[in-house]
């Protein structure tokens, strides 16, 4: 998938566009839903998500993240523009402090995808109780009380659960860099 | 700077998914800048989200939705590719094109020699510090963005204690510079206190100089005592 990226970066590759588009569209609009957004809304962010990833394909950096990361960090913060937008105030260039990624080489790209494989990896080895607290705890503005909900616990003990899910969380992402 | 004192794991993913509300993520970003260790941090869980987002399930699409955006792609990405330096030199220019942040110093505010304002800051409307109790000041920190939220930046005189106060969420604080104590410890420059809900505390300034502080809270603040009357419009 970064490869793809780079791609557009280099070539204006629209095969490249269309697989990433393919992949990415569909699920960056369910992630959306998941946080709250009309199935409407979140289809039109998913394809401006995708527009923003042919716009900017330069400033991607393979040696920092992986295509997944990347284009979730640019959906995330459309959202919270749409959000800002939605209260009729003014938004942040939540952009401005980004790099145009230097030269890209095989081996970063490499790295990237080992990058991914590696918090997959981290994931898979969090108990089911604990990867949905996670995965909770980034979907919801409120997560203690859906936790609590979900998982039929006092919400004080959710408190304490999402604590050491957490920290669980980050042993295991330690050598992440 | 060294930093003591760090936003709870929890702040850390909720501003890397962008759910914490823009006050408390305010001060998260204040924090960053000084930050690398929470820097990484941030990137780690970004990474979360990035493996959450791949493993999610598709949803489907209108079926003309790749047709409609890739009507809008135009010839070219930005740059023209990773050779060129036109994404570079665009974004130099919106630099400089962007009004200067007007470091104009919140009315009432005394910054000790050598200090300033976080650059996050200074972008941002502050009402005149108003006192609130003896050596205590306090202005009101605008977040256009989210009407909900309550961020203040506090200057209190050395010695002094931050009024005691309850709150109904968490309560976030920053420290620009000074430092002060409260039961959990003592706090400085480039700090995050996160207090719970529950606590009800009243932070004490160390006796050598002015501490100066930014403070979100989540959900309504409570004083105690004729303060709390004296606040009421204020809050």
């Amino acid at each position: 998938m970064s490869a793809l990226v780079v791609a557009i970066a280099r070539t204006a590759d629209r095969e490249a566009f269309a697989l990433l588009f393919r992949h990415f569209a569909p699920r960056v609009k369910a992630f959306l839903m998941r946080s709250g957004l009309a199935a409407n809304a979140a289809e039109e962010l998913a394809q401006e998500t995708l527009l923003t990833v042919w716009r900017k394909a330069s400033y991607f950096d393979p040696a920092r993240a992986a295509a997944s990361t990347w284009i979730f960090t640019i959906a995330r913060n459309l959202s919270i523009d749409l959000k800002r937008r939605e209260r009729h105030m003014g938004t942040v260039d939540l952009d401005a402090v980004d790099e145009e990624a230097d030269e890209t080489s095989g081996e970063t790209i490499l790295m990237s995808a080992e990058r991914e494989a590696r918090v997959r990896a981290a994931l898979s080895k969090l108990s089911e109780e604990q990867a949905t607290i996670v995965r909770l705890s980034f979907f919801q503005e409120k997560p203690h009380s859906q936790i609590a909900q979900e998982l039929g616990i006092p919400l004080g003990t959710a408190k304490s659960r999402v604590r050491l899910a957490l920290s669980r969380l980050r042993t295991l992402l330690e050598d992440l860099k | 700077m060294s930093v003591h004192s760090h936003p709870g794991d929890e702040t850390l993913l909720r501003f890397a998914a962008g759910t914490l509300p823009a006050g408390p993520a305010l001060l998260v970003e204040i924090h960053l800048q000084g930050c690398p260790l929470c820097r990484t941090a941030v990137r780690r869980f970004e990474a979360v989200g990035g493996a959450l987002l791949d493993a999610a399930e598709p949803a489907a699409l209108a079926g003309d939705a790749f047709a409609r955006t890739l009507a809008q792609l135009g010839s070219a990405p930005m740059s023209g590719g990773l050779t060129g330096g036109g994404a570079r030199r665009d974004h130099l220019e919106a630099a400089f094109s962007r009004p200067p942040a007007a470091p104009r110093l919140p009315e009432g505010l005394l910054l000790p020699e050598g200090v300033r304002l976080p650059q996050p800051l200074t972008s941002r409307r502050i009402g005149s510090m108003i006192p609130v109790s003896p050596g205590v000041r306090m202005g009101r920190v605008h977040v256009p963005e989210d009407g909900q939220s309550n961020v203040f930046l506090f200057q209190i005189g050395p010695g002094r204690a931050i009024p005691q106060h309850t709150h109904a969420g968490t309560e976030y604080t920053h420290v620009i510079c000074g430092g002060f104590s409260d039961p959990s410890g003592h706090y400085g420059a480039g700090d995050i206190v996160e207090a719970d809900g529950d606590v009800e505390h009243s932070p004490r300034v160390d006796d050598d100089g002015t501490c100066i502080c930014l403070a979100a809270f989540e959900g309504r603040l409570r004083f105690r005592g004729l303060l709390g009357v004296v606040l009421r419009p204020f809050l």
